[in-house]
């Protein structure tokens, strides 16, 4: 009985197997290269966003607001690192692409910014708040990062606070009738009851949970309301050391104007708070060295020739 | 008869195995050509992504120098604060910058620019560069090395430094250029 053989020749043979390899290759190459683009887009949208946040440097303002949309839904991962004299903010954005959300290790880095914020923010609006923090100069501007998705009302704040927050007119943020305007997170003052964040303004305490953080300032105590406390710690660590190196600079502008007859009499101080931003471990000691540049603040106030 | 066959058989698969032969040498041609053609296209589209990739990072490394120019003023490193009798936006406090100069090697990747140079502008005082030696009788501080280079941004800011008569400390501010260089990636 003849047998039904599929003949096939060499040449298709040889044809098929070189076409399924040369297909295989194609489309792992592409699916690569739509994978490097997207890391592409994410570290440019990464590094922008940073370089956005130029303008927010604070001139003679008490807290500044703005916004920035991205064109899609997106995931911003704030990181900080203490390597180098100031330290790194890193910024990592992942952005929703066919429903999923984009893998990168690609991180924009930057030294002069401070951005507190929770971890990952996510949506497509970000609301921008900075404010200076003067420790006794100004050390640097806060910016504290929030998404449009998250709404917060402060109720009983102080009447600074509460007139600082109304100024800005910043959409998420909201002053008192807390349950009225379904906020997400109700940052209260007075009573603890019913919040998710409690501001023990008096003592410079900010309680989320169990979790404690110390602050001396509005300009931090926004950042400790808005960030998450490993973020908070570790940026509050990077401002310290931008505190020792603008002190060390303070010493050397005070030399200079000494030439011209003007004595500041601030170097003993300055040098107190160069060792004691040294010797800075967590928030908690920001209270100690408060007394420090009141006291410094009051003698530059007085002096023949201001240092700051 | 038999012999004639068997010439005849011996033709007809010599004939056969050179088109084998032909066909084999063919698909490698082919297959060369095929590969030679993917490997080329795949060059092509490097270079055209890496050259959006270094436009893209020149692009942002302008705009980072464009915004900065603005503000950098204002950044503690530079700003005048109150330190003189009245406060001032777009104020460089210029003691504070040669004491900046000082420790310029901390600062080295601070700013994200290529360089920063303050250029006075009136009076005049040409391209002598400031050294704590000549200070104040210079015309340009440059806080990073080498001064600025390739595209630069500028910005007019006032310069303030305190100064002395005969014994009576003031406040002396002068005009001045606030120069961001950046490098165009290439």
């Amino acid at each position: 009985m003849d047998k039904g053989y599929l003949q096939i020749s060499f040449a298709w043979l040889f044809a098929i197997i070189v076409g399924a390899f040369i297909l295989f290759l194609a489309i792992y190459f592409s699916s690569k290269l739509i994978n490097t683009g997207n890391e592409e887009i994410s570290a440019k949208t990464g590094k922008e966003f940073g370089v956005l946040l130029n303008p927010l440097e604070t001139g003679f303002e008490s807290l500044k607001s703005s916004s920035i949309l991205l064109p899609i839904e997106s995931r911003i991962y704030n990181k900080c690192t203490l390597d180098g004299v100031f330290g790194r903010q890193l910024i990592q954005v992942s952005q929703k692409s066919f429903g999923k959300w984009t893998e990168t290790d690609l991180n924009a880095g930057f030294s002069n910014k401070y951005i507190f914020s929770e971890n990952p923010i996510e949506g497509k609006r970000y609301y921008i708040l900075s404010a200076p923090f003067d420790f006794p100069f100004k050390v640097a501007d806060l910016i504290s990062i929030t998404s449009q998705n998250k709404k917060y009302c402060f109720q009983d704040a102080p009447e600074d606070v509460a007139d600082e927050i109304s100024k800005i007119n910043q959409e998420n943020l909201y002053v008192n009738n807390c349950s009225a305007r379904k906020a997400n997170v109700i940052i209260c003052f007075g009573n603890e009851n019913g919040c998710n964040v409690y501001v023990d303004y008096n003592n410079g305490i900010v309680r989320k949970g169990t979790d404690s953080v110390y602050f001396e300032g509005n300009a931090l105590m926004y950042s400790a309301i808005f960030a998450d406390k490993a973020i908070y710690e570790c940026q509050l660590k990077r401002l310290m050391k931008r505190v020792n190196t603008l002190a060390n600079l303070y010493i050397d502008k005070a030399n200079f104007v000494a030439g011209v007859g003007c004595d500041t009499n601030l170097n003993v101080d300055l040098l107190a708070l160069i060792n004691a931003a040294d010797n800075f471990r967590e928030s908690s000691d920001i209270s100690s060295i408060k007394l420090l540049t009141d006291e410094m603040n009051n003698q530059n106030g007085v002096a023949m020739c201001r240092l700051w | 008869m038999v012999v004639k066959t068997t010439i005849k058989l011996r033709r007809m698969k010599s004939v056969k195995k050179n088109k084998a032969q032909f066909k084999i040498q063919q698909m490698a041609f082919m297959l060369l050509a095929v590969t030679l053609f993917f490997v080329l296209a795949g060059v092509f589209v490097l270079t055209f992504k890496l050259s959006s990739i270094k436009e893209s990072a020149t692009e942002i490394s302008k705009e980072n120098a464009q915004l900065l120019v603005t503000k950098l003023a204002n950044s503690p490193e530079f700003s005048c604060g109150e330190a003189f009798d009245y406060s001032k936006v777009a104020c460089i406090d210029w003691d504070k910058v040669m004491a900046l100069k000082q420790s310029e090697d901390k600062y080295k990747d601070f700013w994200d620019v290529s360089n920063i140079e303050i250029r006075k502008i009136y009076p005049d005082m040409g391209d002598v560069e400031c050294t704590s030696s000549n200070y104040p009788d210079c015309g340009v501080i440059r806080v990073k090395e080498g001064g600025v280079l390739g595209a630069y941004i500028s910005n007019f800011v006032i310069l303030c430094r305190k100064d002395s008569i005969e014994g009576s400390v003031y406040d002396k501010c002068e005009i001045s250029r606030l120069m961001v260089s950046y490098n165009p990636v290439s």
